[in-house]
């Protein structure tokens, strides 16, 4: 990414997260409609190069939190649909938990910096 | 948490191929470029945007295939150091598991190596499961037949897919040309479709077929194994063509087998096959058993119709061979004949038969010993664990996963059972070695068992599965902490609950309940073996020397009668030497000669003759073995020179044919069974006491001894060589002499009388000793799990014990307390561990001599020794904890 752009880094994990919840709206996905998804709902925010997401779902695949198949797209082509795992709903619960805890941490230091 | 197996499973099913990955990205690019033309652009302009948007495909690529593989290993890695540090921070405990592990492991190694040689490894031939043994049991031995018998089943094609057969590996002489010194080979007779149909293939040259096992003495052919052509040879490029002189007979080499076959014969290997037909001996006789019948089944054919129609063929075999003598007392004996059909695939093994058993058991002790052992870890990580609930209670707060700390205890459990398996291997080579010096010479050459791929795997197995034993509950028990709680007592390392306490309690009471298994079978065996050694094998056992000749093939009864008339000459004159004599076959040499007799007078023989054990013998033959006749003489030189028939009887004859006769010398029998009353007589001329010449477990038959007079007796005698001193110190002095009259004579087989008696019960005295050491081992180790808990439980309570003895209580009292404690375990687990071990022994009882399962002596020793060591073992922190100092005490609090 070049120094200087305003948009935020990606931080840890947060790609994860973002899969698994769209994952969780959507039902199953091809990796190219999940990257579509995502930059719809940062709306811009977030500058996504696409191709991060396939590390990010193997990743994923290898915890056991997602699964995937081959299977036909809308306009039948071939493509790989991911799908939710029921370890992985449940582990949607525990990073949600903790996303929310560090960001209420985070507001906390904020505010004392202020 | 998941189980391990899913998390395993999710791990080995993800990694995709690369090109996999490229149909997944050029989707994902074609998509987006689609979208992009519908809204305009033109394909190309669309289609860069989409790759824009994409950013570095080969970068994620790279990205990608790094995830694919290494994490789960490089975590695995982190673990492992992990591990090796905690390790080493408490050596105490890492040298005491690691070398627990490696004694239970190294035994199982050990005793397993010689489990897969000997039952297990299958032949390196075609489909090996295929192959059965036809053996022969009844009359002449067991297991070899004669070579008609052979071409009898041969006929039978409808039942077998092939027969064939082969002599026994035998050692004989082997000239390699040049220097005149005797070297020995092993050749097997075979017949002409042996490596057809084992599926053997030559390495160069060819191998035999049928048409070179047509004629007796028509076929000087010989093919060599790939080893010989190796080590003997020297690789010899010409080697085809040359003729090689065996057994003194010239014969050319056809063809070199590929590796790695060496016969069929599990523990002696074969250097060179020649055709059966090229054996000596009158090979179309029925009484001639020498040769192995194997053959190749019908798999469609069931195992209990083979047996059927196998023993149909051998009872019409018999019935036309010996039918007309049916009723005498020999074709009776030679009609008792039987086939046995046998899974042969692994191979045919003499040692398989008489040792099969004591492994199997054996087997089952190492098992228990390693279970003894996995219990002392666990033990030791469940002490481990408590000490370190500071430390798991801080990785939970960081925000480690119960998985995540479970998994690295198990990494470390596995790495203290991979280190307990190295030295366990070293330890197995060690005991191997040890092992086969049990063997008798013969049973014991060439025959490998140094640890192979499936050993290796078998240690490697075992080891992960002790690792999974002793590691998961302690485990699963350290990492069921409330980290609050953990961290508030400052991990001083005692966890105040007793459940805790209680599980290392009860493996405590589970390795004595075994120790008291291992113990009492230890303590059956022994007693077993004193038995046996207390037998008295009727002669003076000590101090004899027992050899053999192998004379050249050209020489006739004649002349080896004049070497022996001259060898005996000579050594009479060797200082040391106080009386030669020689026999056949002689005591614990394994061979028996039968005949038929009639005694006149006795009930027994009226009706039939009876055959009974025969020994040809030399004069001052029992002089040598330390006895004397009981009545009348021994023979002397000059009944050698007489005409007149003449035998030494034994007390057992006696008592069979002449009941109530104190003296038999002057009455008669004969070895004519034509008439009632015998034909020719033989005179007694001598009684003496029954010596049991099969080995000391066989009670004394009925024998009869008669002179050893050439011509009359077909095989060569065993020499006895008696000495006021340990023999083996006259044996340069024999080959020197043997030498001096004949340099083409070799004595072989030279063995002290005391070794071969030994050898009768080497499966005895092996598995007694082997069962004292697992014994003496699972007491050490159950020894080392009570010492370990008592002392756990006596800092445990240092507090509570100092608060005693400063309210005064006496020291004695406190030690008694302790010491009851542990003796109460121990009693818990004798308790548990007697009705186990009589069941076991009840299992071993074939295997015990004039010892009953039950036997008090065993059991009540079996007892007494674990309550002494257990008592030993807690007494030690008994006394620790009666020498607690209250003040120190108090204020440890």
């Amino acid at each position: 990414m070049p120094k200087g752009n305003s948009k935020p880094d990606l931080l840890q994990g947060t790609l994860d997260l973002m899969v698994l919840r769209t994952l969780e709206t959507l039902g199953p996905q091809h990796g190219f409609g999940l990257a579509k998804r995502i930059q719809q709902i940062s709306a811009g925010v977030l500058d996504l190069n696409q191709g991060t997401l396939y590390p990010a779902l193997l990743r994923l695949e290898q915890r056991g939190w997602i699964s995937s198949r081959w299977g036909a797209s809308d306009n039948n082509r071939r493509a790989r649909f991911y799908d939710l795992t029921k370890a992985g709903r449940k582990q949607i619960g525990r990073e949600t938990d903790n996303w929310e805890r560090t960001v209420a941490l985070m507001a906390r230091f904020l505010r004392v910096a202020e | 948490m998941r189980p391990l197996w899913k998390r395993l499973t999710a791990i080995f099913s993800t990694p995709r191929s690369d090109r996999e990955l490229s149909e997944e990205v050029e989707a994902h690019l074609e998509m987006r470029a689609a979208e992009l033309r519908e809204q305009g652009l033109d394909p190309r302009a669309a289609r860069q945007a989409a790759r824009r948007e994409f950013g570095g495909v080969e970068q994620m690529k790279e990205a990608y295939r790094d995830r694919r593989g290494i994490p789960w290993i490089e975590s695995l890695a982190k673990d492992a150091r992990h591990s090796l540090r905690s390790l080493r921070r408490n050596p105490a405990f890492t040298v005491a598991a690691v070398l627990s592990l490696a004694l239970g492991i190294g035994a199982n190694t050990a005793i397993f190596s010689f489990v897969e040689t000997l039952m297990l490894r299958l032949l390196p031939v075609e489909r090996p499961e295929q192959l059965v043994n036809l053996y022969r049991t009844g009359a002449w031995g067991k297991g070899y037949a004669s070579y008609p018998l052979y071409l009898e089943f041969r006929k039978h094609a409808v039942l077998f897919a092939a027969v064939f057969a082969r002599g026994s590996a035998e050692k004989v002489r082997f000239e390699a040309g040049g220097g005149n010194s005797v070297e020995y080979v092993s050749r097997e007779y075979v017949t002409g479709n042996y490596f057809e149909v084992l599926g053997v293939k030559p390495a160069i040259g060819r191998l035999f077929t049928d048409q070179d096992n047509r004629t007796p003495q028509g076929h000087p052919l010989v093919v060599v194994s790939y080893d010989f052509w190796r080590s003997r040879l020297g690789l010899d490029p010409a080697i085809l063509g040359r003729v090689l002189k065996v057994d003194e007979q010239a014969l050319t080499v056809i063809g070199v087998v590929a590796p790695p076959f060496h016969g069929i014969e599990v523990e002696n290997r074969a250097d060179m096959w020649v055709p059966a037909m090229m054996s000596r001996g009158e090979i179309m006789q029925p009484g001639q058993h020498w040769i192995w019948i194997m053959a190749r089944r019908r798999p469609e054919i069931p195992r209990g119709r083979l047996q059927a129609a196998a023993n149909t063929i051998m009872q019409q075999y018999l019935m036309s061979v010996y039918g007309g003598q049916r009723d005498t007392a020999f074709g009776k004996w030679a009609l008792a004949q039987k086939i046995e059909v046998r899974d042969a695939g692994v191979g045919l093994s003499m040692l398989r038969d008489a040792f099969g058993k004591p492994l199997t058991i054996l087997m089952a002790a190492v098992a228990l010993v390693l279970l003894i052992a996995c219990a002392n870890v666990a033990s030791l990580l469940i002490a481990l664990g408590a000490a370190r609930r500071r430390e798991i209670a801080m990785r939970f707060s960081l925000g480690a996963t119960r998985w995540r700390v479970v998994r690295q205890w198990l990494v470390e459990s596995l790495m203290l059972a991979l280190a307990g398996s190295a030295l366990g291997l070293a330890f197995a080579i060690w005991g191997e070695r040890y092992m086969l010096l049990f063997l008798p010479p013969g049973a014991g050459e060439q025959f490998d068992v140094a640890p192979d791929a499936a050993v290796l795997a078998f240690t490697l197995g075992i080891s992960v599965l002790s690792a999974i034993l002793f590691g998961l509950a302690p485990a699963w028990r350290a990492t069921s902490v409330d980290p609050a709680a953990a961290l508030k007592d400052g991990g001083s390392g005692q966890p105040g609950r007793g459940t805790r306490a209680g599980f290392r309690q009860a493996l405590v009471v589970v390795q004595v309940a075994l120790s008291v298994v291992l113990v009492a079978a230890a303590g059956l065996f022994a007693h077993s073996l004193a038995g046996l050694r207390s037998i008295d094998p009727g002669f003076a056992a000590r101090n004899v020397l027992t050899f053999s000749l192998d004379y050249p093939q050209a020489w006739k009864g004649a002349d080896k009668e004049k070497h022996r008339e001259r060898l005996l000459a000579r050594l009479a004159e060797v200082p040391g030497i106080a009386s030669i004599g020689y026999g056949m076959p002689g005591p614990y040499r394994g061979g028996s000669w039968m005949s038929g007799i009639r005694v006149p007078g006795s009930a027994r023989t009226a009706t039939e003759g009876v055959q009974v054990n025969q020994q040809a013998i030399s004069p001052a033959y029992f002089e040598t073995l330390g006895i004397r006749p009981l009545r009348g003489r021994e023979f002397s030189a000059a009944d050698f020179r007489s005409a007149r028939k003449i035998a030494v009887v034994n007390e057992v004859f006696v008592r069979e044919f002449l009941p109530g006769t104190p003296d038999p010398v002057g009455r008669a029998f004969s070895f004519d069974t034509s008439k009632p009353e015998g034909g020719e007589p033989t005179y007694i001329v001598g009684l003496v006491r029954g010596i049991s010449h099969d080995g000391l477990k066989t009670s004394p038959a009925s024998t009869v001894y008669v002179p050893f007079r050439q011509g009359e007796v077909n095989y060569d005698p065993t020499f006895l060589v008696r000495a006021p001193f340990p023999p083996a110190s006259l044996l340069p002095a024999i080959r020197r002499e043997i030498a001096r009259i004949d340099p083409e004579v070799a004595l072989v087989e030279p063995r002290t009388l005391r070794e071969r008696v030994d050898d009768s019960i080497f499966t005895d005295r092996m598995i007694a000793t082997l069962s004292g050491f697992l014994g003496a081992l699972a007491l050490l180790l159950a020894g080392i799990g009570i010492y370990g808990v008592m002392a756990f439980a006596v800092t445990r309570r240092t507090a509570e014990i100092g608060l005693r003895i400063a309210l005064g209580a006496a020291p004695a009292r406190i030690a008694w307390l302790v010491l009851r404690d542990g003796l109460l375990l121990i009693a818990l687990g004798v308790a548990i561990g007697l009705p186990l071990s009589l069941a076991a022994a009840r299992i071993n009882a074939s295997l015990l001599y004039a010892v009953k399962p039950n036997d008090p002596l065993a059991f009540g020793l079996t007892v007494t020794v674990l309550l002494a060591a257990g008592a030993l073992a807690a007494f030690l922190p008994a006394r620790r904890a009666a020498a607690v100092e209250p003040n120190q005490a108090l204020r440890h609090q």
